[in-house]
């Protein structure tokens, strides 16, 4: 039905629709996001004191050679890239697991399984950090179940003072808190695909497993690309849980990830320029990051008409 | 493609094996039961500290912090709820912070569902030249830390004049680039042909994209709207930058202000907390239906 | 359905802009001063009624008090505020993240008419010796106290007799006394302790841990302030003591376990003494009026070294108040003038809300002098040094962190750890 003969106007006005559509967004972006990246791209060239009523001096690149230069900030790395890692990966793939899982069952317990999995997110970021010190303090649930399990009464797994123990625990909270979020991603993407291209199959003999490789996986893959570029993404802007943890006792140095240090050595330390050289260097990181992703798993549109 | 209609159990096979037939996957047995442990083991894991947020709220906060926890309350202490409400100060001012977070949520999530829709679908559907660019652009918005842009930020808001006000809270969070990835990811999928017949029959774009395409992304539009609705819940950040006076103050600035140095009722705490997840639970379970609709693209078989 | 959101965001809108057209009042006739502080439920009501108050003797003067929680909160807020040029009239935030306001002019010196004085001269009189110090700057003052505050050490009795010693007698006057008691009132299981002694104030090194060494005769910096002098005989016998004090050592406490301070008013056994302010007795009548009553608690004074060179307590904190240096003039005084009018009632801020202002009128009071332990706490503050004011002091604050919680968490050797906390310390005074 489609004909090229059809695609010079019909190609301009679907054009037209396009910038209508997307302009709004545009523009919001413009004034919220763009101008903002762009003041924050000019502030790394400052060595600026935050209260300084002084003129802001121009040093060009200095900043980020510093930087680069700087044993504190390849550590922030180093904590970014461990936590990334150890989060994502498991993020995104047992959260498809159990999307898939919650999909064979029947719907009255899709919504609640779906629910249940959702409901850590619910808990507001403050109110979940004191129960999760609770559970992780000496003398909490975390070492009374795993010293239950292990049979070893009276240890402590020091869930937050050995360094990879309380990266550990961050990657714990942080998987608990976000599995849910991917599960109900993956499963909408799973209810996409419609129920006539399986009844097709079956019609033709195929068996559950070669359903699921050869029409279920391909069709959901878009939402894979979406779901380990999404989880990549906010496990390196992750923020909040170090915030919490540090701020209560627990050792610093091996889970002060990048947007940790930026936002100390912006409020505490009060060097702007500084701070905002390594914000760039974060976005820098994590667009290569993403067309790295993307470039791996082009997404071909897929269509069984 | 008639083929279709033959394929209705012939059989009243029990209620549970025709599930399978409808979603198409069969398990045996045993796959049966690993999956439903598995499914059940990771959720009491999952759960366990919100059992512990529930059951916390109703003890006196001696008990809360006891070592080892008794799980079963030997009284129920409902004071701590009144506390919550009441506040430290006996201001009730957790009833407005209730009100402020639904509306500010609200509005957030109603722009941001319809703006990302509206995006993706461009991006998905109506090639234009420059279409990639403002694609990765639009993503690129998502790399920017916040705590990067949050100064120049607030100097924009605050030469509107928008501090301690709905405007400040709401418009600067407005859209978001992840909601517009997700609904570009999904709205890729569907079938041009559905859109093209349809403009073949004259509809205008706007038409296509309101009465044909997002009926049917309603998983995607829900998924987002919840998940939408549940971060704006939770931020913290901005209206702490934003607000000044306690009338215009959330939930989570609510919580830090309980929670404080001379303050320390774990239990009314956790009661504050419950309070908090109320509303997302409603919406989530409100919302459920939507989910497991699936598409139905019976247009197609035509 | 659109068509609905598009209105409901018009409606926002117009509805923020009319809220701040309201408040574009002509100047001439009356002001709006922006004053921050803390959140405080009992602070609140006594400022509010002091708002009150002074509007009714000022009309044309109207005073919006917002509060933020205290802390990091607050100080990005009002930071943040003065960056874009937006802070408010009156700022009370705790010296050490307000000295860099006083060193960049944000903040303005003094009306000593305003605030009801002749004389700079005179306001120094009317306070105790030396609490003023650390808000002068070139000669200048910048701000009065809104409170002044230290710790010692409060003790639960009752664990005490359970040990078999006590209380009034065996309580440790020094640091190695500490070690003695902790020793025997320690209850583990296995690794896990379920009763600490004592544990250390962790996140508030410079006001808690730093005199430690001073006590042995130790700096953080030198005299004339222009670099780290910490890794030296005091500071490494200090660091050597948390080594032992840890859990790598005698196992006796650690940063990771839930705040001392805050357990200690539910009574429950697990910790038996903390550091803490005299705000926390006013806290513990209201949380556990039986175990207030009871009266088997009690303080006493931070312990020293037993060789200690300077007998010195734990550094004292303070709040002050301040003025925007960016406001017009008749806002800076009418400022002044709010804030001359609130610290003219020093007993109310000591009923309502335990906090002590050092005014000489309040020491000789009644209401002073019958507060519980409110004495020791003055005599110790006299004894004692003020929190540092420098502009990198809450970045030494997060070195010193990291060093001890190295030391105590992973068994870093306390020398290197002293090292590397001065040659970090240095750096960062370079501008590193």
């Amino acid at each position: 039905m489609k004909r090229n003969s059809r695609r010079g106007s019909l190609g301009k006005y679907k054009a037209i629709g396009g910038w209508i559509f997307v302009a709004p967004a545009l523009f919001y972006f413009a004034l919220f996001s763009f101008y903002p990246l762009i003041n924050a791209f000019y502030t790394s060239t400052l060595q600026k004191d935050i209260l300084s009523l002084q003129p802001s001096k121009f040093i060009g690149l200095e900043n980020y050679v510093y930087l680069f230069r700087s044993e504190d900030f390849w550590k922030s790395i180093e904590a970014t890239a461990v936590f990334t890692l150890g989060c994502f990966i498991p993020l995104a793939t047992v959260s498809l697991l159990l999307a898939v899982f919650i999909y064979s069952r029947s719907k009255r317990f899709q919504n609640f399984l779906q629910m249940a999995y959702f409901l850590p997110a619910i808990l507001s970021t403050a109110a979940a950090a004191v129960v999760w010190l609770l559970v992780f303090d000496p003398r909490g649930l975390a070492n009374q179940w795993v010293n239950f399990i292990a049979n070893t009464p009276g240890i402590d797994h020091k869930w937050l003072a050995l360094s990879h123990m309380v990266r550990f625990s961050t990657i714990i909270i942080y998987f608990w808190k976000y599995i849910g979020y991917f599960t109900i991603i993956y499963f909408a993407g799973l209810s996409n695909i419609p129920r006539t291209y399986y009844e097709a199959a079956k019609v033709d003999g195929a068996g559950s497993w070669t359903q699921f490789w050869s029409i279920t996986l391909p069709l959901v893959k878009p939402t894979i690309v979406l779901v380990s570029i999404i989880a990549m993404i906010q496990c390196m802007r992750t923020f909040s849980t170090q915030y919490l943890f540090t701020q209560s006792g627990a050792a610093t140095e091996p889970i002060n990830v990048i947007t940790l240090n930026i936002y100390r050595t912006a409020m505490r330390d009060r060097y702007i320029g500084r701070a905002s050289a390594m914000s760039i260097i974060l976005f820098f990181a994590i667009l290569i990051f993403s067309w790295f992703q993307l470039k791996v798993s082009r997404t071909e549109k897929i269509s069984y008409i | 493609m008639n083929k279709v209609r033959m394929v209705q159990p012939t059989r009243k096979i029990g209620k549970r094996k025709q599930a399978y037939h409808r979603v198409g996957w069969r398990f045996s047995y045993l796959d049966n039961f690993l999956v439903w442990g598995i499914l059940v083991v990771t959720m009491g894991l999952v759960l366990t500290p919100l059992a512990f947020m529930v059951v916390s709220s109703v003890m006196p906060y001696r008990e809360v912090m006891r070592i080892p926890f008794r799980w079963i309350p030997t009284s129920f202490h409902w004071q701590n709820y009144w506390q919550a409400i009441r506040g430290n100060d006996g201001s009730f001012i957790y009833l407005r912070n209730i009100l402020n977070s639904f509306f500010v949520a609200s509005m957030v999530t109603l722009t941001t569902v319809f703006i990302s829709a509206m995006t993706g679908y461009g991006l998905a559907k109506l090639p234009f030249r420059g279409r990639n660019l403002v694609f990765i652009m639009i993503m690129a918005t998502m790399m920017v830390p916040f705590e990067a842009i949050m100064i120049p930020l607030y100097l924009i808001v605050t030469k509107f004049g928008w501090q301690d006000s709905y405007t400040g809270l709401i418009i600067p969070l407005m859209v978001n680039a992840f909601g517009i990835f997700l609904m570009r990811q999904f709205l890729i999928t569907f079938p041009d042909a559905v859109i093209d017949s349809a403009r073949i029959e004259g509809a205008s774009e706007f038409r296509i994209f309101w009465d044909i395409v997002l009926p049917n992304a309603i998983p995607a539009v829900v998924a987002l709207g919840i998940l939408t609705f549940r971060q704006q819940w939770d931020s913290l950040i901005w209206p702490l930058l934003i607000t000044q006076s306690e009338e215009m103050k959330t939930i989570p600035l609510y919580i830090v202000r309980f929670n404080s140095e001379k303050y320390t009722n774990e239990g009314a705490l956790m009661a504050v907390a419950v309070i908090a997840s109320l509303p997302i639970i409603i919406l989530f379970f409100s919302m459920a239906r939507y989910f497991t609709g699936g598409l139905t693209i019976s247009g197609m078989k035509h | 359905m659109k068509r609905i959101c598009v209105f409901f965001v018009l409606v926002l809108i117009i509805s923020g802009v009319f809220m701040f057209a309201g408040e574009k009042k002509g100047e001439a006739q009356k002001i709006t001063l922006l004053y921050w502080t803390f959140e405080d439920p009992t602070l609140t009501t006594i400022e509010e009624r002091f708002v009150q108050e002074f509007q009714n003797k000022y009309p044309d003067v109207t005073i919006k008090r917002s509060t933020y929680p205290s802390g990091e909160n607050i100080e990005q807020k009002v930071l943040i505020a003065f960056a874009v040029g937006k802070g408010p009239d009156i700022i009370n935030l705790e010296m050490r993240a307000s000295f860099p306001y006083v060193v960049y002019g944000r903040v303005a010196p003094i009306d000593p008419e305003a605030v009801g004085y002749k004389s700079q001269e005179e306001i120094y009189n009317d306070y105790l010796e030396g609490t003023l110090n650390v808000v002068t700057h070139e000669g200048k003052l910048y701000g009065l106290p809104e409170q002044l505050g230290s710790y010692n050490l409060l003790l639960n009795k009752k664990y005490f007799r359970e040990a078999g010693l006590n209380p009034e007698k065996d309580y440790p006057k020094t640091w190695e006394e500490m070690l003695e008691v902790a020793e025997k009132i320690t209850i583990r299981e296995g690794e896990i302790i379920m009763r600490r002694a004592f544990d250390f104030r962790y996140p508030q090194y410079l006001t808690s841990w730093l005199p430690m060494v001073q006590q042995l005769g130790g700096s953080f910096l030198s005299k004339d302030a222009s670099r780290c002098v910490i890794n030296s005989e005091a500071g490494l016998r200090v660091m050597q003591y948390m080594a032992e004090w840890g859990p790598n050592g005698r196992n006796f406490g650690s940063p990771t376990y839930a705040n001392a301070r805050k357990n200690f008013n539910k009574d429950d056994g697990s910790i038996a003494m903390c550091l803490t302010g005299l705000y926390q007795t006013a806290r513990l009548k209201v949380e556990n009026p039986a175990f207030y009553e009871s009266g088997e608690w009690m303080f006493v004074p931070y312990p020293r070294f037993a060789d200690a060179v300077s007998d010195n307590g734990c550094n004292y904190y303070s709040h002050f108040f301040m003025v925007n240096a960016e406001k017009p003039d008749y806002n800076q005084k009418s400022a002044w003038r709010f804030i001359g009018y609130m610290t003219k009632h020093p007993e109310e801020y000591m009923v309502e809300s335990a906090l002590i202002q050092p005014r000489k009128s309040l020491m000789k009071s009644d209401v002073f002098n019958k507060y519980p332990y409110a004495d020791l706490f003055i005599q110790e503050i006299a004894k004692s040094y003020p929190v540092i004011h420098h502009m990198n002091a809450l970045k030494f604050e997060e070195l010193m962190k990291e060093a001890i919680q190295s030391v105590m968490l992973t068994g870093v050797d306390p020398k290197e750890a002293l090292q590397r906390l001065e040659q970090k310390a240095n750096e960062v005074m370079l501008g590193g």
